[in-house]
């Protein structure tokens, strides 16, 4: 799941040139809290507070959301700073 | 404990009386020690507790999770044992007194991530796998470990909200 706002800022060209993107997805879990959650969203990869919050909410309420797309090496660095942080996070390829 | 809060110089402060402090430091001398343990262990047969500390980063491929592991796992426990490091430094020698802590962003940043590290590993001690989960409460040491785990997110809650701009 992505949103307009994202998608906009991921250039086409990029995308044309490497094929499908990958996702970083990041997990609901029992542990984090949603300040925390929220404080990570806009720290690390600097959403305003309000779309950090609403990734926050769909992390809680849907169980997962994405908070990123790119090439799979840009996700592996997401994936590994959001383990960092103690969240719960993992890439895919987008299409599937 | 008094709640964190900003200071004029954009550093945030709290006092912990000197058994929350003890408390903490312990925590974060344990924080040290899995961090060390997640690095070495071996694949597929780790603690759940520790795998939490670094999960698969892909979920339907084992293969690729242990290549990404292979090159990240040091890595990662070297800085998630840095900011347990943070923590023991910024409590200093434990007193009598009351404690009093100044952090800096970056300092916070490693108080949050090592105060999560700890209940990521409490939380799978007490089987805390769902939301509402209570854990499994059977005796006074999980009882105390509950009593941990509730209390530090309320000084991780404190933190974040004095960090907000």
């Amino acid at each position: 799941m992505t949103d307009a706002g994202t998608l906009e800022e991921t250039r086409t060209d990029e995308l044309l040139e490497l094929g499908s993107p990958w996702v970083t997805i990041v997990w609901n879990d029992p542990v984090n809290l949603m300040s925390y959650v929220t404080y990570v969203f806009q720290t690390y990869f600097g959403f305003p507070r309000r779309e950090a919050e609403r990734l926050m909410m769909m992390v809680h309420t849907e169980g997962r959301a994405v908070v990123a797309t790119g090439t799979r090496e840009e996700m592996e660095r997401h994936v590994e700073a959001m383990h960092e942080y103690g969240l719960w996070a993992t890439l895919t390829k987008a299409d599937a | 404990m008094t709640p964190f809060r900003r200071r004029r110089d954009g550093r945030v402060s709290a006092s912990f009386q000197p058994a929350e402090a003890q408390l903490l430091l312990s925590l974060a001398e344990e924080a040290v020690e899995l961090a060390r343990a997640a690095a070495t262990a071996e694949n597929g047969e780790a603690d759940p507790a520790l795998r939490r500390l670094l999960p698969d980063a892909y979920p339907d491929d084992p293969e690729a999770s242990a290549e990404f592991r292979r090159f990240t796992a040091a890595g990662l426990a070297d800085r998630k044992e840095r900011n347990a490091q943070v923590l023991i430094e910024s409590l200093a020698a434990p007193s009598d007194h009351v404690v009093r802590v100044v952090l800096d962003e970056g300092q916070a940043s490693a108080w949050l991530r090592t105060i999560t590290d700890v209940r990521l590993v409490l939380a799978s001690r007490l089987g805390i796998h769902e939301d509402g989960d209570e854990g499994d409460i059977h005796d006074e040491e999980s009882a105390m470990q509950r009593a941990v785990y509730d209390w530090l997110a309320g000084v991780q809650e404190l933190l974040v909200l004095a960090l907000r701009p």
